[in-house]
């Protein structure tokens, strides 16, 4: 047992020996090895989930850029009727969403879930079931929210859904329950990948590689699954306080019942803008990953791009409101905004140069991943100067809403993001296929995609200037846009042709075309290790890592991997395994246990999206019993696939290395796990205070008169309950690791009333002075903090029933208590949300004076 | 008529005209973007070749070791300060033209509220206000304060010739300076996207001599003069048209849809659509939907004949000439 | 005395990630210098929005008020570049070739990110100290 890997100590590996070498093959390649025939659906491996992943996205991605292609024909010329308003006003909306939430943010994922364990020379990542569970998910929401143009109800208000357009029944109909439930559902799944990415970052490198060895794309992944762990959940609150409004009646957004739409546009804009970084980054991860491999040298100032992307990712949250220039706040407030949005033009310029300076002091060798790239440079760099110009607000007056801000921000999204991901997919085509891609096509597929992308979106700024604004269907020819958009159809369709050639080039069979040779870019990262033809098990065995480019500089290691002369070359027990490491250094810490393929996780996805699905419909019934299915699944998914007591309390690594089987508080996977998600969670509960304290500032009488307040006495007596119910958890925790399971369950089955009882007295509290959430924005606010408790004491209650189950089974015991462990940090962050909710409801009114 | 004709096709697609242009200086506040963008465009049309030619040049260049030093000098003057000078500048440049294009008083106020999809619009007239629709008419060289509001969803109120945008939110008030410079008939719209025919929610902002601005609204401040035994207003009042919208002088006083007192002095119908001709006035009594699709207003497919001729004559002769 | 968390199996196994606070080995000082931005940020945007719709029309008062919290975060962000360079041996350097696997490697990367983004971050203070300066009320 070690904490510092000292090469020099290190055993030397024990001599080849081909019979073992075979054998140890044999036994990982059935630990590994996908399901058969139809049952692949159950597979979990990162390499099947991350493509099919991959190809869902850019299904989506086709779907909603067929849609572009039918706006753009219907705008080719003056007076058009070809698709009429009602279909018009659907197809763009659905086109933003659509390539917004089941493109841009899940293409990343794809890729990340793709190609990440493998460039941490990992053999997957450390919840193989939870990116299954994020990708069925996906798949269906995604199909649920696009199909519905299919009946005519697609949503219609845009991919912005602003209130009271959306929030109105009267305005909007079925389409904006389907967004909003469609895609809450996609949020989930995009933070659950978010959470999964965070975690096999920080503790599935490979031996030895310390924060200062971390590969470029690996910061990147953090940073922007940090990003959107902290973007999504105000969207989620919003989305809950816009359901509760169209389906319940509460009072968030009408005005004659002292709601405001604007806070619907913070709420949304909050996420949305962190969101187009969160598009980008991973993209220019792309490159900075490639850009080495064919400069054949490090990138020059790696550490600036690290400080660039975590500079760019904690301005990007102070931009929001520069979409909000022309809503009329005060003046001072734009100023602060448009600076942040200047501001981040700063650490983006530095990303850029970092680029051209590796450029300079390299050659860089031609290629078809490095075209795409230079097209990326050039489109992104022009979009990002359009972007400081819209950062202005005087200029944003002038800009806002017409077909500048199209040009500018598909200028931003396309050279940002599309345009390095295409040169991503050549570049990795052959690590997943192990086939090499046509160069004629791909040279093809560049020039079409650029000269097409220009050609439709260059005269859009002109387009834009000459007054036309965003999301109109039809134009007349004296308003003079007939020739630009004519043009830009023109180029939108040469684009399309150029994406098509692509398509057609990757999805061409070349089952019996030759395999590529082994990392055939020379490239530095470990994903190129593998072996040709490839296996399941990813990584042959685990290597010990002691610089950024591994097979540059330590090229000796694929060999010793393929002999099997690092760690955990072999699954004796049939088991897959990784090896955790701490977050600083990559020391190893224990081996982890990951679930193989399972029906589990697709029952509990399925469950899940009929559970949003039928909600839309206000089947309440159905929607109750498939909720019960959820959580049916999930528990025995949690019961059979995780925190297993191991049959031995450490296992031989390999090389010397004897490593823990089980890990528990903040070592385990499963800690950071609940720390990352609850994050999540406050974050969005942070947007539920937000909205009680712009409501307090927007509405001078928002506060009621003293007999109008919650009761303070029952609120104090809810707030000691669920206290008393979290100590109950703490306490339970510290009696099972002395021993005491009986009394441990015993806390932990008696915080389950203590706490409801606590919810019960608040719910009176409101309920005594008749707050009525469809009154007024008060009540509904006071309401749904309530609501927001209420659902997570059901998850609560659910969790203390099962952590005492599992306790009673054995399972979770004296020496192995991660799931109580878990279970305390989740209450822990109840306890906090439960602290904020009293001081909002029963102090701040007495801090105000209004008692 | 919305039609196709060749000649004006050829006269409106080369480049700077259009009454919806950002660049045609008909409003001061528009003349201070003007003067940004300019800055602007050749500003980063310099950057973005240089930035490229850097590039270029990168990739080009024979590799020696001595070229770290150009590296650092391209990350930290390219990278880092280069941009940070040129984008404080232009904050503050920004803000401070800003503040100067912003202001809380004007020689006179116009009230705007956006409806789906069509606009209402209140003077502040010697005797009170003075309602009309649609139609927004601007003394040369005055400064208007606009004060914004809406009745059902977001919309937001665009005169790109004169100056920038505001929202009209329902529930707040939101305000915009525009002073004109330029004679004519500048193109409105309805910038935020507002639900079915929000492409159809258009305006004219036309602007006078202030002489001329004052005749106009004293006129459109009188109530019509109509003859009590008109076949047209007898047609409008039994169909009912009176319980949407206002025709002051007579007994229509409804406040649901446009005003439409002096209807006939209008240039366009519709929200700014279609000329006002006969032909389009009866269709678009009789096939609402079809000129307007979703439109508030519902269609009299069943009027025809005299009684349609009527109420268009009439309607049309809702105008300032009495 | 170990925390409880820290307690694995039988008492085995190597420290685990307990997080600590700013000093050699604790990554929080790389996000230390943004954050007291994004702070900064917040409460400007907060007192100006307060200020406009409680209090008044003139900025005088708040335009203080934000320079001083400005300056504030500033004075603790370079509080934190001395950190970064003393405790974590952060160097100011372009062509950073910190790819030493050692533990005192891993410090010198993190204080030299750490240095890096609090001067980004004073920069991205001064920005928001800005608009206060250009407009006289609300």
């Amino acid at each position: 047992m070690t904490q510092e890997i000292d090469l020099s100590q290190l055993p030397a590996p024990e001599p080849y020996d081909e019979a073992r070498d075979t054998a140890q093959r044999a036994r990982l390649a059935r630990a590994w090895q996908e399901p058969p025939g139809w049952k692949i659906i159950t597979a979990v491996n990162n390499s099947n989930i991350g493509k099919w992943y991959l190809l869902t996205s850019f299904g989506f991605f086709v779907f909603a850029g067929i849609l572009a292609l039918m706006m753009r024909m219907q705008l080719a010329v003056p007076n058009n009727d070809l698709f009429g308003q009602e279909l018009y006003n659907q197809m763009f909306s659905l086109h933003g969403t659509a390539m917004m939430f089941l493109f841009a943010v899940p293409i990343f994922e794809a890729v990340a879930i793709l190609i990440l364990p493998e460039i941490l020379g990992a053999r997957d990542l450390p919840f193989p079931r939870l990116s299954a569970f994020g990708y069925w998910c996906f798949l269906i929401g995604g199909v649920f929210v696009c199909g519905s143009i299919f009946f005519g109800v697609a949503p219609e208000g845009g991919w912005f859904m602003y209130a009271p357009l959306s929030s109105n029944k009267e305005y909007s109909g079925l389409g904006a329950d389907i967004w909003l439930l469609g895609l809450s559902f996609i949020e989930v799944s995009s933070i659950a990948a978010a959470v999964e990415l965070i975690v096999g970052v920080l503790k599935c490198r490979p031996p030895g590689m310390r924060l200062n060895l971390m590969p470029l794309y690996c910061w990147y992944v953090l940073v922007v699954a940090g990003m959107i762990l902290f973007a999504f959940p105000p969207l989620i609150a919003g989305d809950l306080l816009l359901e509760m409004e169209r389906a319940f009646g509460w009072a968030f957004f009408d005005v004659d019942r002292g709601g405001d739409p604007i806070l619907w546009q913070h709420l949304f804009w909050i996420f949305g803008h962190p969101e187009v970084y969160i598009v980008f980054l991973p993209s220019i991860a792309l490159i900075a990953t490639m850009l080495p491999t064919f400069a054949g040298r490090p990138m020059v100032g790696h550490s600036w791009i690290v400080l660039s992307a975590i500079g760019v990712a904690f301005l990007s949250f102070g931009l929001w409101v520069h979409h909000m220039f022309t809503t009329g706040l005060p003046e001072i407030s734009l100023g602060f905004f448009s600076a942040a949005s200047e501001a981040v033009a700063v650490p983006t310029g530095i990303q850029i140069f970092c680029f051209i300076a590796t450029m300079l002091l390299s050659k860089v060798r031609a290629s078809v991943p490095m075209l795409f790239a230079g097209g990326a440079l050039a489109i992104f760099v022009f979009g990002g100067l359009t972007g400081v110009m819209v950062a202005l607000v005087p200029f944003d007056w002038q800009a806002h809403d017409s077909y500048f801000v199209v040009a500018h921000l598909h200028y931003t999204l396309l050279g940002g993001m599309l345009f390095p991901l295409m040169a991503g997919v050549c570049y990795w085509y052959p690590f997943v296929t192990q086939r090499a891609l046509s160069d004629r096509a791909g040279k093809w597929a560049f020039w079409l995609m650029f000269g097409g992308f220009n050609l439709a979106f260059l005269p859009m700024h002109w387009t834009g200037i000459m007054g036309m604004p965003r999301r109109v269907w039809t134009y007349d020819l004296s308003d003079g846009w007939a020739v630009l958009n004519m043009v830009s159809t023109v180029g939108a369709f040469i684009f399309a042709a150029g994406f098509a050639v692509l398509a057609i080039n990757v999805l061409w069979p070349r089952g019996k075309a030759p395999l590529v040779k082994r990392n055939l870019w020379n490239a530095g990262t470990m994903e190129w290790s593998g072996e040709i033809p490839g296996k399941p098990w990813g990584v042959r065995s685990i290597p010990y890592i002691h610089t950024r480019y591994p097979l540059w500089e330590q090229p000796e290691v694929v060999g010793q991997m393929d002999r099997g002369e690092w760690f955990l070359p072999d699954a004796e027990e049939g088991r897959r395994e990784l090896i955790v490491t701490d977050i600083l250094d990559a020391r190893p810490l224990y081996i982890h246990r990951v679930g193989g393929p399972t029906f589990l996780t697709l029952g509990a996805a399925g469950c899940l999206g009929a559970v949003f699905i039928l909600a839309t419909y206000h089947l309440w019934a159905l929607t109750l019993a498939f909720g019960a299915g959820f959580i049916a699944f999930t528990l025995r998914w949690l019961w059979t696939g995780t925190s297993e007591v191991p049959d031995a309390p450490r296992k031989y690594a390999g090389r010397g290395l004897t490593l823990p089987t089980y890990a528990q508080g903040n070592r385990s996977p499963g800690w950071w796990a609940v720390f990352i998600t609850m994050t999540g969670d406050m974050t969005a509960f942070m947007g539920l205070v937000f909205s009680y304290f712009f409501y307090w500032t927007a509405l001078p009488d928002f506060l009621p008169a003293a007999s109008q307040l919650p009761a303070f006495g029952w609120l104090l007596a809810g707030f000691a309950a669920l206290m008393a119910s979290w100590l109950m958890t703490v306490g339970a925790r510290r009696l099972l690791g002395t021993g005491a399971a009986r009394a441990a369950m015993a806390l932990l089955v008696g915080a389950v009333p203590v706490g409801a009882a606590g919810l019960a007295a608040w719910i009176w509290s409101a309920h005594s002075v008749g707050l009525d959430p469809t009154a007024h924005s008060y009540d509904a606010m006071v309401w749904i903090l309530i609501l927001w408790m209420g659902l997570h004491l059901l998850l609560n209650s659910v969790m203390h029933l099962y952590v005492a189950a599992r306790i009673r089974a054995g399972i979770c015991n004296r020496d192995y208590r991660a799931d109580l462990m878990n279970l305390t940090l989740f209450s822990h962050f109840l306890a906090l949300t439960g602290i904020v909710i009293f001081a909002l409801l029963a102090l701040f009114p007495l801090l105000m004076g209004a008692a | 008529m919305r039609k196709f004709t060749f000649l004006t096709a050829a006269l409106l697609l080369g480049g700077c005209s259009g009454r919806h242009n950002w660049l045609s200086s008909a409003g001061a506040e528009a003349d201070r973007v003007e003067g940004l963008f300019w800055v602007l465009l050749i500003g980063a049309a310099v950057i973005w070749s240089s930035v490229i030619g850097a590039a270029v040049y990168a990739q080009r260049r024979q590799v020696d070791p001595g070229l770290e030093r150009q590296a650092r000098w391209f990350i930290i003057w390219g990278g880092a300060v280069i941009p940070t000078i040129i984008v404080c500048s232009l904050l503050v440049w920004g803000l401070v033209i800003l503040r100067d294009i912003t202001t809380d008083e004007g020689d006179l106020t116009v009230r705007v509220d956006g409806e789906r999809w069509w606009w209402r619009v209140t003077y502040d007239g010697p005797d009170g206000d003075v309602v009309t629709a649609n139609e927004i008419r601007l003394p040369l060289d005055r400064t208007a304060l606009f004060r914004l509001t809406a009745d059902d969803v977001i919309h937001s109120f665009w005169v790109p010739a004169l100056g920038g945008k505001m929202d009209m939110t329902p529930g707040r008030e939101t305000t915009l300076a525009l002073t004109p410079q330029k004679l004519g008939s500048w193109g409105g719209l309805c910038a935020e996207y507002c639900g079915g025919a929000h492409a159809l929610m258009r305006f004219d902002a036309v602007v006078m001599e202030p002489a001329d601005f004052d005749a106009w609204l004293a006129a459109e401040a009188a109530p019509a003069q109509v003859a009590g035994d008109d076949p047209g207003l007898a047609v409008f009042l039994e169909e009912g048209c009176g319980a949407c919208h206002t025709i002051r002088g007579t007994q229509a006083a409804g406040p649901v849809g446009p005003d439409l007192t002096h209807v006939g002095a209008r240039a366009r119908l519709g929200a700014g659509i279609y000329d006002m001709t006969p032909e389009n006035m009866a269709r678009w009594i009789t096939d609402t939907h079809a000129m307007k699709p979703e439109a508030d207003m519902p269609p009299y497919p069943d009027l025809s004949g005299a009684r349609l001729d009527a109420l268009v004559s009439f309607l049309l002769n809702l105008d300032h000439a009495e | 005395m170990k925390p409880e968390s820290d307690k694995q199996p039988e008492g085995f196994g190597p420290p685990g990630d307990a997080p600590r606070i700013i000093d050699q080995g604790s990554i929080w000082i790389m996000v230390a210098a943004p954050t007291l931005w994004a702070a900064h940020f917040v409460a400007s945007y907060v007192l100006a929005a307060v200020w406009c719709a409680k209090i008044g029309p003139s900025l005088t008062q708040p335009r203080w008020i934000i320079a001083a919290m400005g300056a504030l975060c500033a004075g603790v962000i370079v509080w934190l570049g001395v950190r970064a360079v003393r405790r974590y041996g952060g160097v100011f350097v372009i062509f950073e070739e910190i790819t030493e696997s050692s533990e005192r490697g891993r410090d010198k990367f993190i204080g030299h990110v750490s240095l890096l983004l609090c001067i980004l971050s004073v920069l991205a203070i001064v920005f928001t100290v800005i608009p206060g300066f250009v407009f006289g009320t609300c």
